[in-house]
């Protein structure tokens, strides 16, 4: 698939079944948790917010790992497809960071009386915003695409090395400071109930980012090839 | 003719050493050695973060209120974030005048280590805006009322920070090179955060008689990795601009 010409034949095949699939279970999943999943016994029914919020943090830190493992892809092995991919997927992770911070702030309200508090997972959170803006901002300074992936792929890297650091040094500061006075939903094992559809809205988030971010990778494909001769055959005929 | 000549060999002397394979030390002398002269030829390269620290440390009180109590429990976050924009300021000058004179250019086809030029890059920019914040950040402790035996925790932990920033700056700053200055400093200054956070909080622990050598320790190992991780990564950003 490392080539732009096979990418795209290969991924026209795959992006009904991906499309299909992740509103299968999305459909599944949301039916399930927003309709059928018990209600909180102590959160009522505002807890269901769980089932955008938590899959959309995962994906939002998931997608970094993914654009941190392309951006040293294209470091070591200068694999244009990468570079693609890397700039594909920046957008929709920052969008999943940003609904998860949102959804957040709206469970935050009528659970711990704010909007905001200065957590430790919603700090990190924060900046992880901010990481992801940072390399937008890096991208569309530099008007070469070429230039602007590999550029773009080294910050990735250090993003990688150094979100570790990130959330160890706000749990320390955090433990500095005082003790929230709220905790994160205080049950400590969820219901198997409440976990199951949670676990299909999860996998639904993956199919819609493996399903966006295939789009995305075809129009970044066809904008960077246009004047290659497989582009003006398939868009001639 | 005959003086033309003499003040081309002047000028092409560094150049000639180079191609005599010294050693890596030796290169390092060399860069540093210019890059220093260069920099005290112009003096507001090393005043304008020094002034700018401490514009920044007087604006706290004049916002906040003099009362002793309440700008001695914020003087580690309000030192910190004065150093850490001061040392922002002037990323952008690392690269940007050796790439637009071409000295740059010179560098690269020369045949020693492009990483060890990027490395005494990094330490003339430590030189003059840490060291010279270093040497304010006292200054800013006692307007801030930090009792003194807080200062070696912040010496140190700005030592090791400021460092850090250095190397994140060069970064930023081969990554950004012929862009606005602003643009560096928003790529740099989220990756900072860590280092804002256990440089303050080497301060604050040690105004409540806490060990902190702990987050010293992690600001150690942070460094250790920085300096061949982004070292090279810089190295590889500088090379975009030679594709």
């Amino acid at each position: 698939m490392g080539s732009p010409p096979l990418f795209y034949r290969w991924s026209s095949k795959i992006i009904p079944w991906l499309g299909i699939l992740a509103i299968i279970f999305l459909t599944l999943g949301l039916f399930w948790g927003l309709l059928i999943a018990p209600t909180d016994y102590k959160q009522g029914d505002v807890y269901r917010i769980l089932y955008v919020h938590v899959p959309s943090a995962i994906l939002g830190q998931s997608i970094f790992m993914f654009m941190a493992a392309c951006g040293l892809i294209n470091v070591v092995w200068r694999a244009k497809i990468s570079g693609m991919m890397l700039k594909s997927a920046a957008p929709i992770g920052m969008s999943f960071t940003l609904i998860a911070l949102v959804t957040g702030s709206v469970w935050g309200k009528p659970t711990w009386g704010t909007w905001w508090v200065w957590d430790a997972r919603l700090t990190s959170t924060l900046i992880l915003l901010f990481i992801y803006a940072a390399l937008i901002g890096l991208y569309s300074s530099i008007d070469d695409k070429t230039k602007a992936d590999r550029a773009v792929s080294i910050l990735s890297i250090v993003g990688l090395a150094i979100i570790p650091v990130i959330k160890k040094s706000v749990d320390w500061w955090q433990t500095l400071h005082q003790p929230s006075t709220f905790t994160l939903t205080s049950s400590p094992s969820m219901s198997p109930e409440m976990y199951q559809p949670l676990l299909l809205c999860v996998i639904g988030f993956y199919l819609i980012f493996a399903f966006t971010l295939t789009l995305n990778l075809r129009n970044e494909v066809i904008d960077r090839e246009r004047s290659k001769n497989w582009v003006k055959q398939i868009f001639v005929n | 003719m005959l003086l033309q000549g003499t003040d081309l060999q002047i000028l092409t002397q560094p150049l000639l050493r180079f191609d005599m394979r010294s050693s890596v030390l030796d290169w390092l002398g060399i860069i540093l050695k210019r890059d220093l002269i260069i920099a005290f030829r112009r003096s507001s390269t090393y005043i304008t973060p020094l002034v700018f620290f401490l514009i920044v440390i007087t604006f706290f009180p004049l916002a906040l209120g003099p009362q002793e109590s309440l700008l001695s429990s914020l003087a580690p976050g309000v030192i910190w974030i004065a150093a850490l924009l001061a040392s922002l300021l002037a990323v952008e000058s690392i690269f940007s005048e050796d790439f637009r004179d071409g000295s740059l250019d010179d560098f690269f086809v020369s045949l020693e280590p492009s990483f060890i030029l990027v490395f005494a890059k990094v330490m003339v920019h430590w030189l003059i805006t840490g060291l010279p914040i270093l040497i304010a950040s006292s200054l800013a402790a006692i307007i801030l009322y930090l009792p003194l035996e807080s200062f070696v925790p912040m010496i140190l932990s700005l030592l090791l920070g400021t460092s850090f920033m250095s190397l994140l700056g060069a970064l930023g700053a081969a990554l950004s090179l012929g862009k606005s200055a602003i643009l560096s400093a928003i790529i740099v200054l989220p990756f900072s955060i860590p280092t804002l956070l256990m440089g303050t909080s080497v301060v604050t622990f040690s105004l409540n008689n806490q060990d902190y050598s702990g987050f010293l320790m992690m600001m150690g190992a942070m460094l250790a990795i920085g300096i061949p991780m982004l070292c090279l990564l810089t190295v590889e950003a500088l090379l975009l601009n030679y594709d």
